[in-house]
């Protein structure tokens, strides 16, 4: 077995076709000539932790468990990251892997073969009793457990709503200091920031110097420092290692020196960070240090205009340089089992980009077909039979209208609210029958098993189909559907898991996608808005408005339509997940019965 | 640990393939069992039935083919290496501890249908079906089979056209014979080609 697979995330299919249909995708194009493009059915939700789960499991949510980018604790309706859980043990909380469902690549390594993911998500924490080497993507956190948010360090008193801010404060003639906020530690008198003091000299217009933990870092403006190494003291014999960039984006009247959030280090991560330690050290020593964070990508920092739109794209340039430098460090040894690598550049900058600047987009569509190109060649020298996929998790689309989910649940009496307040804590849970949580969940409020549950097992039904009726009549002033489609759990899902999942999946129509806001269960004072943020197209909707692709170096004209389902069979040679495979007898539908009359009547039954 | 002894669990396999010669009933796969067999391939096949007017060379078939759904399949552990006749319709009752090679013969299906009610009146069979809702059930029947087989993992599918073999059998032998990856008798397999048994075609090629 041999088998590479590429990961491009957010890889558009309409996108690829328009593109490909003016030639401007020759490599890819390529495949399309060999009958080995296709588009990729995801799974429902198309969210990347999501779909990237179901296709290395080849499983749907209910068979792993990953049912949204937030799921809520029943009992208290509390939401939290699925792909960061915790578990409080004697040795406090620690992160735990946000499932065990088998992937192929530990089907790989159970044939005896080595097998390689890198940048997966929701592969974090590392599991050291799996033989796979990772580094994990989506979902590994910053030094603080947390998702990441970076810190923008200015001389003026400035807000950002989610950005750290630290004011630079004079200390001499174009000297500037302030205190760098680490990790937490707990303290006698409680948690306590840890901080590294920063010195920022800066020279003329253009060049500063950064002193931090007895580093310098030379600056010029509007260029990503190398990757930084900090070290942050948290006791007598303990530190908390991290890794950053720096960036100075003004030099003059104002200055203003941006860190990207805090990242774990791999060589000395106090968590499982990648398996195994060697692997992620070697890479480090070897190839070069990379940036750890499961979205490196740093789109806050944009969007609250930290960075720039050449910044942003800039890093995310470095990013994939470093990812395609130690995918390609590896192929060098790369003889047998499975290596995987996602690229999820693309996603980032189609999230911000897609709505207004596909010039943008499309530049790192021809920058992906180059990469496979040079990868293509590479493989020319591949003596033996080897398995070749390059797929996508799903593709995107516009997001000009924010819906508040819950707000319309308020509005149809499907929630009320106690007097005041915006969110979840709020809610009249004696009058509420459904409830949403995370991008395209809904939940009923059910008795026995929400913590103030009231709908009947009885009731339910007839709930389902209401809500259901009720969301897909909903249009926007324009006098479009709102929703495209929205099922029940049981239509969407199988496996041991789906009695977890939300009791509705919403699949929005292209051009909407729940907020924020609705993903955290508040409940803001309108039932949709438009969006006018950066962040202008998304794929969290029906997964029917975003198709992924699969290119393959065989013919895949003969599978029909390929799923999600399908790929450890496609990278392997086997099924994980055997539950959707129907004998053709019972998957032709009727007439199967005149079929037999008519080869008995031949003779051949 | 597992790591240090990664490659031990590999399993290589152990025999060799099954060929199997499948398709539609009088899509050609009487005439391509004749190929393999005047080829050197060994057949799998008892007399149940025997050649007639609608196969002047003979069926090639199998009886106990037909029984595969009801557990019949010991006679499988003799056929590695060797090519057995399974129409389309009874793939699904092939076991998967073996691993086989698909030779799936495709032909016009108006050809087929053709074919078939001369059969069917050959055995004084009465045609029960019209040849429109037969051929839908046919194409509902590959369109469900084809990526069944796709998914197979012990599946090797090779499709063969019975009308562009017909036009050039020389190239299409030499494909079977990489795809059986069995040295046969290539001189001896373009013999069997017959143009004058090509005797349903809907236009002449």
């Amino acid at each position: 077995m041999k088998t590479l697979i590429l990961g491009f995330d957010s890889f558009d299919a309409a996108v690829f076709e328009e593109m490909a249909g003016k030639n401007q995708l020759p490599n890819f194009e390529k495949f399309i000539q060999q009958s080995g493009y296709s588009r990729l059915e995801v799974c429902s939700p198309p969210q990347t932790e999501v779909s990237w789960t179901s296709i290395a499991t080849g499983a749907d949510p209910g068979g792993h468990g990953i049912f949204d980018f937030v799921h809520r604790d029943p009992v208290t309706y509390t939401p939290y990251v699925s792909i960061l859980p915790m578990r409080k043990s004697a040795l406090g909380e620690q992160f735990v892997p946000p499932y065990t469902a088998k992937t192929l690549f530990e089907e790989a390594a159970d044939l005896g073969y080595p097998a390689t993911a890198l940048w997966w998500p929701a592969m974090f924490p590392a599991r050291p009793d799996v033989p796979v080497n990772t580094l994990p993507g989506l979902g590994t956190p910053d030094i603080r457990g947390q998702l990441g948010v970076g810190a923008l360090f200015s001389t003026e008193d400035e807000t950002r709503k989610k950005t750290r801010l630290t004011k630079l404060v004079s200390a001499g003639k174009d000297r500037f200091t302030a205190a760098l906020e680490g990790p937490q530690t707990q303290s006698r008198s409680g948690p306590q920031t840890i901080s590294l003091p920063i010195i920022v000299d800066v020279i003329d217009g253009k060049t500063a110097r950064l002193f931090v933990d007895k580093q310098q870092v030379d600056l010029r403006l509007g260029e990503w420092s190398d990757i930084v190494e900090l070290r942050f003291k948290a006791g007598m014999l303990f530190n908390v290692h991290a890794i950053t960039r720096f960036i100075a984006t003004s030099l003059g009247r104002v200055v203003r020196l941006y860190c990207l959030p805090l990242q774990i280090h791999p060589l000395h991560s106090t968590w499982h960070y990648a398996s195994s330690n060697s692997f992620s050290k070697k890479l480090w020593k070897e190839v070069g240090p990379y940036l750890t964070l499961g979205w490196p990508q740093d789109t806050t920092g944009l969007e609250e205009g930290c960075i720039s739109d050449d910044q942003f794209l800039d890093l995310c340039q470095k990013i994939f340089d470093r990812r395609i430098q130690i995918l390609s460090f590896l192929l060098n040894d790369f003889r047998e089992g499975v290596l995987a690598s996602i690229f999820d550049d693309l996603d980032r900058i189609q999230h911000m980009f897609f709505h207004d600047r596909m010039d943008v987009v499309q530049g790192w569509y021809k920058r992906l077909d180059q990469f496979v190109g040079q990868v293509n060649k590479r493989l020319e020298t591949w003596s033996s039979k080897y398995r070749y996929l390059i797929l996508s998790d799903h593709g995107f689309s516009d997001f000009r209208n924010k819906v508040h989910l819950n707000r319309w649940l308020l509005e149809n009496d499907f929630l009320r609210m106690q007097n005041g307040g915006n969110d979840l804590g709020s809610v009249d849970w004696t009058n509420t029958r459904a409830y949403a949580v995370g991008l395209n969940s809904i939940y009923l409020n059910v008795s026995g098993r929400e913590g103030q549950g009231i709908v009947q097992a009885d009731e339910l039904e007839g709930l389902l189909t209401s809500i259901r009726e009720k969301l897909l009549g909903w249009k926007d002033a324009s006098g479009d559907s709102v929703i495209q489609r929205i099922r029940p759990k049981h239509e969407v899902y199988s496996g041991p898991y789906t009695r977890f999942g939300p009791d509705l999946v919403v699949g929005y129509a292209s051009g909407y996608r729940a907020s924020a806001d609705t993903g955290l269960g508040k409940i803001p004072a309108i039932s949709m808005e438009p969006n006018t943020d950066h962040w202008g197209a998304d794929h969290c909707m029906d997964s029917d408005v975003v198709p992924g692709v699969i290119f393959a170096n065989r013919d895949l004209s003969d599978f029909g339509t390929i799923s999600f389902r399908d790929i450890p069979f496609l990278a392997i040679g086997k099924h994980l997940d055997q539950s959707n495979l129907k004998p053709p007898s019972q998957a032709a539908g009727e007439g199967q019965k005149e079929l037999e009359e008519r080869l008995k009547g031949l003779g051949y039954l | 640990v597992n790591k240090l002894f990664s490659g031990f669990g590999k399993k290589p396999g152990l025999r060799r393939p099954i060929i199997v010669v499948s398709g539609l009933p009088r899509s050609g796969t009487s005439m391509m069992m004749k190929i393999l067999a005047e080829g050197g391939l060994p057949v799998v096949v008892d007399q149940s039935r025997t050649a007639d007017e609608d196969n002047p060379n003979g069926y090639f078939e199998l009886e106990l083919v037909k029984r595969m759904s009801d557990g019949h399949i010991e006679w499988l552990a003799n056929a590695s290496g060797k090519v057995v006749k399974v129409i389309s319709g009874l793939l699904e009752h092939l076991p998967q501890e073996y691993s086989y090679k698909v030779i799936f013969m495709e032909r016009e299906i108006n050809e087929i249908l053709a074919s078939q009610r001369k059969m069917l009146a050959h055995r004084n069979e009465e045609l029960k079906s019209n040849d429109v809702e037969i051929e839908q059930q046919f194409q509902r029947h590959l369109s469900a089979l084809k990526p069944w087989l796709a998914r197979r993992p012990n599946m090797e599918v090779l499709y063969v056209s019975y009308n562009a073999f017909m036009a050039n059998p020389e190239l299409l032998c030499r494909r079977l014979i990489e795809f059986t990856d069995i040295p046969l008798d290539l001189g001896r397999m373009l013999s069997v080609p017959n143009r004058d048994l090509y005797r349903n075609r809907t236009s002449r090629t």
